[in-house]
């Protein structure tokens, strides 16, 4: 796809986020276009897990608009906005431990009535050799597998990853890195991420995030790949 | 292959066992009755707790409800038993799809009490409230009311039992195909944790409300069976404080799992039945005994069991 032929996927205006009287995302504004792959940078606390919840639908904003395919989508709940082809995977890595990863997957593909699981084994191989093992009793790494795998059941549009890699041993970081320019190849990717190195790899465009602001967009590779957009964080 | 088969065979080898142990103890067929139909029961609960791990101290108003709507039809209005039986099924869905989008909203701990409260308003409503057609403490008596099936003379003890193990080798059925399903999936990653099923794409309030309408299905059906078997129901089928026994039998038997309720309510039943002979407060030891499960068995009797039986099968 070239860079013409992109359209907007996702288009945050000017929305304000709080948590009770506590405000804690101010007038921020971003879009992402079809295809890219969008990295949100930060300090803990920044707002960027915030941000994206709020993307997903579990916080409502105070003013402004989430717009998704040119629809507003402020106004629906996390499991429509899942719906709508947005799936959110949180930095916990949580996956329902006491099911076996095949029913893991089965719980995905029953959401978004996908049964082709032919797909994602192209992305993670090894999953389909951990169908029957207890996901409670995977690697750091497999989980987030695990959880991508299932991200991608449905044929999502755009894909919110909140800290793909942290914790993660360097050898499955280069590994999950390879995967997501595949899976770039029919998904947009917009992942926050505190790995600057990574960063520089595998972003189109780098927001940077400070105390609830985005602070600068940075759309240049030779930029990114400079690693300069630090001095903002 | 040969597992899933056996997978299948469960439900025929549960009824299968209580139908020789009732021929070997000829003189205890009502015990086992009450087994089979306190399966059904607990089968309820664990839908709710084990499944969705939502502890209710308020199933035995779903068991009185199931019970009075038998009753009353039966003493009121027809003769059919199986009528009264699927009345019983019918509250049950009732109860499910009116209280539940306000039942489910609650946290785990409201959840409990509001249904406690229920249950003490229940036989509130059975006792004083109704008392003209319930007839309060000294219960409602229909069993000369009752037609016989054309098969199957239920009146009589012995043919009641054929009848309640068909139905629940019929539940057990169910219920497995519903444990297998993703409906059933879903239910156990609610447990696990709700707000990732909603990132998924699921309205867990709705699967939720299915689960909750689906539990009370099985406690006043439960309830209805009860009602025939004794011919009569009183406020006690009801009492709140009941509410801790079928707790203590989902855990017995092994909560979140087919089976585990049959062992549950075998064993809880069991305890009662041998202890309450020596011990006035067979309480006592059935406490005791959920103690110890708890600490060293953590997954109750049919849950230990099927994971000796994984461990044995692997061996050979």
């Amino acid at each position: 796809m070239t860079e013409r032929d992109r359209k907007t996927l996702l288009q945050v205006e000017h929305i304000d986020v709080s948590y009770d009287k506590l405000k804690v995302i101010f007038d921020v504004s971003l879009s992402i276009d079809e295809g890219e792959v969008v990295v949100l940078v930060g300090r803990n606390g920044a707002g960027k897990t915030t941000l994206f919840r709020t993307i997903a639908g579990f916080l409502k904003t105070d003013n402004g608009a989430v717009r998704y395919k040119e629809e507003e989508i402020n106004q629906y709940k996390a499991f429509e906005v899942a719906q709508k082809g947005i799936r959110y995977i949180h930095q916990d890595k949580h996956v329902f431990s006491t099911l076996t990863v095949r029913e893991n997957l089965e719980l995905g593909s029953h959401a978004n009535r996908n049964t082709e699981w032919g797909p994602v084994f192209e992305y993670f191989p090894k999953i389909e050799t951990l169908l029957d093992r207890r996901a409670g009793n995977l690697s750091g790494g497999e989980r987030q597998m695990l959880l991508i795998a299932r991200a991608l059941l449905g044929k999502p549009y755009l894909i919110l990853m909140d800290e793909p890699t942290e914790g993660l041993a360097p050898h499955i970081i280069t590994d999950l890195t390879k995967s997501f320019k595949k899976i770039n190849e029919t998904t947009t990717l917009f992942i926050i991420e505190q790995n600057l190195p990574l960063t520089s790899q595998i972003a189109n465009r780098v927001y940077c995030m400070r105390e609830g602001r985005i602070v600068a967009e940075i759309g240049s590779v030779e930029e990114i790949k400079k690693i300069s957009f630090e001095k903002y964080l | 292959m040969r597992n899933k088969l056996l997978d299948r065979l469960g439900p025929l080898f549960v009824v299968l066992a209580v139908t020789i142990l009732r021929y070997l103890f000829p003189n205890k067929i009502s015990f086992f009755t009450e087994i089979a139909i306190y399966t059904i029961y607990v089968m309820g609960n664990n839908m709710l707790y084990g499944y969705m791990g939502l502890v209710s101290f308020g199933q035995p108003f779903y068991l009185g409800v199931g019970g009075y709507a038998t009753a009353l039809f039966l003493a009121y209005v027809g003769h059919n038993p199986l009528i009264a039986l699927l009345l019983g099924i019918v509250s049950g869905l009732l109860l499910g799809l009116v209280l539940g989008p306000s039942f489910i909203r609650l946290k785990s701990s409201y959840f409990a009490l509001i249904n406690a409260a229920l249950c003490a308003i229940g036989v509130f409503i059975f006792e004083r409230l109704l008392i003209d057609i319930t007839r309060g403490n000294d219960g409602l008596w229909f069993r000369s009311n009752m037609t016989k099936l054309p098969i199957l003379d239920i009146r009589l003890p012995q043919n009641f039992f054929i009848f309640v193990v068909i139905v629940l080798f019929l539940a057990l059925f169910v219920y497995r195909h519903i444990d297998r399903s993703a409906l059933g999936t879903m239910f156990r990653s609610m447990q696990n944790n709700e707000e990732k099923l909603r990132f998924i794409g699921f309205d867990t309030f709705k699967v939720k409300w299915v689960g909750f309408t689906l539990a009370a299905c099985f406690s006043t059906f439960a309830g209805s069976l009860y009602a025939i078997n004794f011919g009569f129901v009183n406020p006690s089928l009801g009492e709140n404080s009941r509410a801790v026994e079928v707790i203590v039998a989902t855990l017995l038997g092994g909560s979140g799992t087919v089976y585990g309720p049959f062992f549950g309510a075998f064993a809880f039943l069991g305890i009662k039945d041998i202890v309450s002979r020596w011990i006035t407060r067979w309480e006592l030891v059935v406490g005791i005994l959920t103690i110890i499960v708890l600490f060293r068995f953590s997954k109750g009797i049919w849950g230990t069991l099927k994971e000796y039986l994984l461990r044995a099968q692997r061996r050979m």
